[in-house]
Parts: structure tokens; sequence; C-alpha cells
């Protein structure tokens, strides 16, 4: 058995594979402080899920902003999102993934290989936090955002360059008698268009699989969906893709 | 990780004896030779140098200062004192070190440099340097002299080099009235061809590193740069730089690499991130990246040509890399790539430098569709480490290594 440690900046994902590659379990919760503890915490969490030791693990590998912390075999998230959706989806060409600080677009070549990536650089704005800010001023839980966007046929203009500045932006636009359904709308396109200069720094080609926490926002999906003019592929769970590939990667290097 | 990989090179202690006797000297010699009408001059990178040497100038560079700022890490602080006098955060931290350093020169290194009593400024480099040396004038009140050099597009053309000698053999004029004494064309000559020996060592030098594994690495390079710009056109220089070649050469001959078990080969663009020297550049030869070569310091391996001496500065100064169109500038960084068989490029899009930055972008994108040779670019700043996110960059670094 396998294991793959995403250490997030948000979030904390554990996922464990079988020798033949099979999905056996997984669990996340956020990072908080201390992430190595929350690792080590979910590891015994996924193992208890299959009533299994430490014993049977033949190898780990940690990724994320967190990897450092884990002792043992590390990779760049990137590369392990690659190898994570190049075995979901083998014919996959472009991955977007937003996460908690990082939003980042990846062309794939085959069986995972990296052939280009960008990122968000020095600035946060139009990740996950920038969404999680923002739900706090619409005083909404994060999945509201995008049910609430679904709602409005307008939207308001949110400025996509700054998260601070931003907020003031949702706030004026409120006060100014915008409805929360159209802000909504405005944040999810404001993070639309952000990805998508990251995504043209690369080329967009389909098929396009979109990971990381923000994917299980339907209201960005759609305005990522509109703004790109392509069908985003969506996983099961888009937020354990990069640890999936941490364990795919402790496979093959055990 | 914490391995030491990085060998520095034997010459690094000399070079900091020849820029600390550099800065020394630009101090203390207008006060001694006072009486013998000593004059201080401040001068661009990009400018004719020469011709200040024929009159027997040792000039100071605020550039190669700001560098020094920037591996010393105070260029941050220093910043902050332009920045409080209201230059933008966007501005070139070269610019605002050395503002900085005349504002505080208490918490500048050597305290400062000496007070100009002229300025000589080319803008073949950038637009920003203009504006800086403009203040610089006003700030001591003292004249400014001013080359222009056309921005080229495709082959500079003779009517552009014509432009550009004319102004050099105008300020070849000023500046015998303003020394009161006629310039030495022999002088001149001999300093051209001290010039020149220097940029053939130079270019010797990088060229080792088309060997595998290469005995140099672009931080090798960059350390030993500073006598090759603030000394252009002396024995000092050319002599140090035979000392450098040789030990290459040694290198090279015991074949020693710069990186230990060296596994990439990358090229570099754009100017180095001055404060990152051993921490951003380390993390690359710790995962057996070495740079074999770069734009940057290849922008001093190019002859002055044969020729009347006022058109053949013109012809080198004005053809430079920086005043170049996006096309030279491409197949500058592919023939690099081609030449030394690297397997990457990385450009630092320094927030600093415009002129450098705006079109990695484009050459990026063009280099990967045409060869496929994987390149990235990190955001940084040459001194100003406050633009500069560590975990970010080599966040970015390692996924750019193990696409490789």
């Amino acid at each position: 058995m396998y294991l793959g440690v995403d250490i997030g900046s948000l979030t904390t994902k554990v996922v464990l594979i079988d020798r033949e590659k099979n999905l056996i379990a997984y669990s996340y919760s956020k990072t908080g402080p201390a992430g190595k503890e929350t690792a080590e915490r979910l590891i015994q969490e996924v193992l208890g899920k299959v009533d299994i030791s430490r014993d049977n693990i033949q190898g780990i590998v940690a990724t994320g902003y967190g990897r450092v912390l884990f002792s043992g075999k590390e990779f760049s998230e990137i590369t392990c999102q690659a190898r994570g959706i190049g075995h979901l989806y083998p014919e996959a060409k472009t991955i977007i993934d937003i996460g908690g600080q990082d939003s980042k677009v990846i062309s794939l070549g085959k069986n995972g290989r990296v052939l280009d990536f960008a990122m968000n650089d020095k600035c946060a704005a139009g990740t996950g936090r920038f969404l999680e800010v923002m739900s706090q001023a619409l005083e909404v839980s994060l999945e509201e955002i995008g049910l609430l966007a679904e709602k409005s046929q307008e939207a308001a203009k949110i400025s996509s360059v700054c998260t601070v500045f931003a907020e003031s932006e949702v706030i004026s636009n409120l006060s100014r008698g915008q409805s929360r359904e159209a802000v909504a709308r405005g944040i999810c396109e404001a993070v639309a268009a952000r990805t998508a200069i990251l995504a043209q720094k690369v080329g967009v080609v389909e098929p396009v699989v979109f990971t990381g926490g923000v994917a299980k926002n339907t209201g960005v999906v759609a305005a990522l969906e509109q703004k790109l003019g392509v069908k985003l592929i969506i996983p099961e769970d888009s937020t354990i893709t990069a640890a999936l590939g941490a364990a795919l990667l402790a496979a093959e290097n055990s | 990780m914490a391995k030491k990989i990085f060998k520095p090179l034997k010459a690094s202690e000399k070079m900091n004896k020849i820029l600390k006797n550099h800065y020394l000297k630009a101090k203390y010699l207008p006060a001694l030779g006072k009486f013998f009408g000593y004059k201080t001059a401040w001068i661009t990178s990009g400018a004719p140098v020469e011709l200040l040497r024929a009159f027997g100038i040792e000039p100071v560079y605020p550039e190669n200062y700001g560098a020094i700022c920037g591996a010393r890490k105070v260029s941050p602080s220093l910043c902050q004192v332009a920045e409080n006098r209201g230059y933008s955060l966007d501005l070139c931290s070269y610019a605002k070190s050395n503002l900085g350093s005349i504002w505080n020169p208490k918490e500048s290194p050597f305290n400062g440099l000496p007070r100009p009593d002229l300025l000589v400024v080319c803008n073949n480099i950038c637009g920003t340097v203009l504006k800086w040396y403009e203040t610089l004038s006003r700030e001591f009140n003292i004249p400014l002299f001013i080359i222009d050099t056309p921005f080229i597009t495709g082959e500079p053309q003779p009517w552009q080099i014509q432009y550009v000698a004319k102004q050099i053999e105008k300020l070849a004029i000023e500046l015998e009235k303003f020394f009161r004494k006629k310039l030495d064309l022999n002088r001149l000559e001999k300093v051209i061809l001290l010039a020149n020996e220097t940029v053939d060592l130079w270019k010797g030098i990088r060229n080792f590193a088309k060997n595998k594994p290469s005995p140099v690495n672009v931080t090798d390079l960059f350390i030993n740069l500073g006598p090759m710009v603030v000394l252009r056109g002396t024995e000092v220089a050319r002599d140090f730089y035979e000392e450098v070649y040789r030990e290459v050469e040694e290198r090279y001959k015991a074949g020693i690499p710069a990186v230990e078990g060296e596994k990439y080969r990358l090229v570099w663009d754009n100017i180095p991130i001055w404060y990152g020297l051993y921490r951003f550049y380390g993390y690359f030869a710790e995962r057996g990246a070495v740079f074999v070569t770069d734009s940057y310091t290849g922008g001093w391996a190019v002859n002055i040509k044969k020729g009347p001496p006022f058109y053949a500065l013109a012809e080198t100064y004005t053809g430079v890399f920086l005043n170049r169109d996006l096309e030279f500038r491409k197949n500058q960084l592919q023939s690099f790539i081609e030449e030394f068989s690297a397997d990457g490029f990385v450009m630092h899009s320094n927030r600093s430098c415009k002129a450098y930055s705006f079109v990695q972008e484009e050459i990026r994108r063009q280099i990967m569709r045409s060869s496929g040779v994987p390149g990235l670019i990190v955001d940084a700043d040459m001194t100003d480490s406050r633009l500069y996110s560590e975990e970010t960059v080599l966040n970015r670094v390692q996924a750019f290594l193990e696409s490789l």
C-alpha cells in the first residue's frame, strides 16, 4: 500500500492506494498551524478506515506547501497533480487547479508528463483564499457563493487584481444596492477572469480537467466554462487528485 | 539537502580586493587630487566609458553599486529612503538604492559613493537611466552628458550608427572643455585595445561552459563580473580575467565540474537575483542543475570593432542586446541553448528592469513552440528582496526541474 500526503495552505489531504493503483481510502481536513500533526492524524484516520497498520505502507510521498515538514520523498504539487490527473483521465491535455493560495494551469503530455505550467505569482487574488474572504464579506458559506451566483442573470463588477481591494468593492457594491446574487456572480467571474489569463499563458487544449477546492464551486465552474469556451471535467473529489498523484509517485519510486 | 555543492572560484577573493580598491580609490582620489583638478564621474553600465578613461578618469558605476547593495541585502532599506521621498515602489531598485544611499549614506556600503562632478548616461539599456540621472544632475547641480541611442529593430543601419557617433564626437569636445585638456587619441586606442583583450578573455571563460560537465556556473560569472564593468579598459581588469581564465581552464583540464553531479544544463535570462546568490542559485546546484550561460553577463562579451574609434564605439554601444528587438533577443537565447547544449531556460521577470523583462513571456512561448525546450519564468527583483517570495518561487523551480 502507498500513501500520498498533500499538505496544502488551507487543507491537508491523504490518499491510500494499493499495489494495483486502486484508490482505497482518503481523508482531509483543515491544515491549521500544525501541518505535520494534521497529516499524521489523517494518516491514522485513513489507515483506520481500512484497518491496516503503518507496517503495510511501502512508500509515502509528500507534496504541497507543507511537504518539507515531512521526512522522506517529496514532489512539487505540479508534478503530483499532473500524475494524478494523468492516471484518472489519460486523455486530459490541460489541468486548471485552484487551491487555497495557488492557482495553476498545467499543460499535460503523455502519462501525466508536465509540458508547461503557469502559476499565480506574488498574489493570491483569484484563489480559494480570495473566495473565502469574499464569502465572509457576503456572510455566506463558500458553497453558497456558487449557489447564489447561479440565481443571478447580472454580475457586479469586481476587480480581479487584489483580494483586499476586491473585498472593499464587494462592500461598496452591496451598499449601492446590488443584490447579493449579482455580487456573488461578480466574484465568480473575477476568479474566472484571473484564471483565464494564466490559462492563456500555457494555452487551453481540451479535454480540460478542473481540480482543487474551488472546482467544487458551481459558480466559478460556470463562469470559467463561459470565459474559456470549454467544458470542464471535474473529478469526483476535486481536492484529492494531487495527493493521489503523490501516492502514485510513491508506488513508482518505492 | 544543505550540502555544499557550490564551489566559488578562488579568483573571487581577488575580485573582492579589486572592487574594494576601486571604491576606496574613487572615494579618496578626489580629495587627494583636488589640486590637480581630479573629477569624479558617475556613468551608466552601457555608456562608452572608454572616452572617460582616455581623459584619465576612473568613473563610478551606480548600477554596480546597486548590485553590491543587493548582494549585501541593504537594498530594501535604501529603497525605502527613496520611497519616503516619493519615488514609486515600481521604480528600478538600482536607481532607488543609489538615491537612498545619497540621502542616507551612513546605512550604505562604503558610506555611499563619492560625490560626482559630472554624469554620463546612455539610454541603450533603458529609459529609466535618463530620469534617474536627471534627478542626480538636479540633486548635485552638476552637468549631465547624454548619449541617445535609437532602438534597433532588425539590423542597425549606418545612419543610426552615424547619429550616435556624432554624439560621441560631440561628447569628446564637451569633455575637453570640462576637463580643460585635449583628448589623447592614442590613449583612447590603448583603452579600446585593453577593453577588447578583456572581452576576449571573458568570452573564453564563458565558452568553457560548453563542455560537459561545465567547469563554470553562471553564478561564477555574476560574482566575478564587477571588474569587467567598473574597470573596463584597464590593465587591472585584463590581468584579473587572465587569472580567472587560467583557473577555469585548470578546472576544465582536471574535469572538475562547477556543480557536482551535473544533471541539467540551463540558460539564465536577466539580471541576477543578487540577494539570492547562494540560496536561490544554490537550490538549483543542490539538484544538479548548472547554469551554463546567460544573456546578462553575455552583454560584456562583445568586442569593440576596428575602425575610427567614435564610429566603432557607436556601433558597439548601439548594438547591445537590450537595445534590440524581440527577434534578436529570441535568436540570441535560441543560439545559447544550442551552443551550450542546454535542457531548459530560466527567465527572471525582474520588477526593476522593464526593458529586459517585458518581452520574456513572448520569447518563452516562441522558443518552447519552435524547439520544445522548456522555460520557466520566476518573478522577483534584482536587489529588492521585498518583491521576492522565496517559498512560491522555489516551489515553481522544483516543479520545473521535476519536469525536465
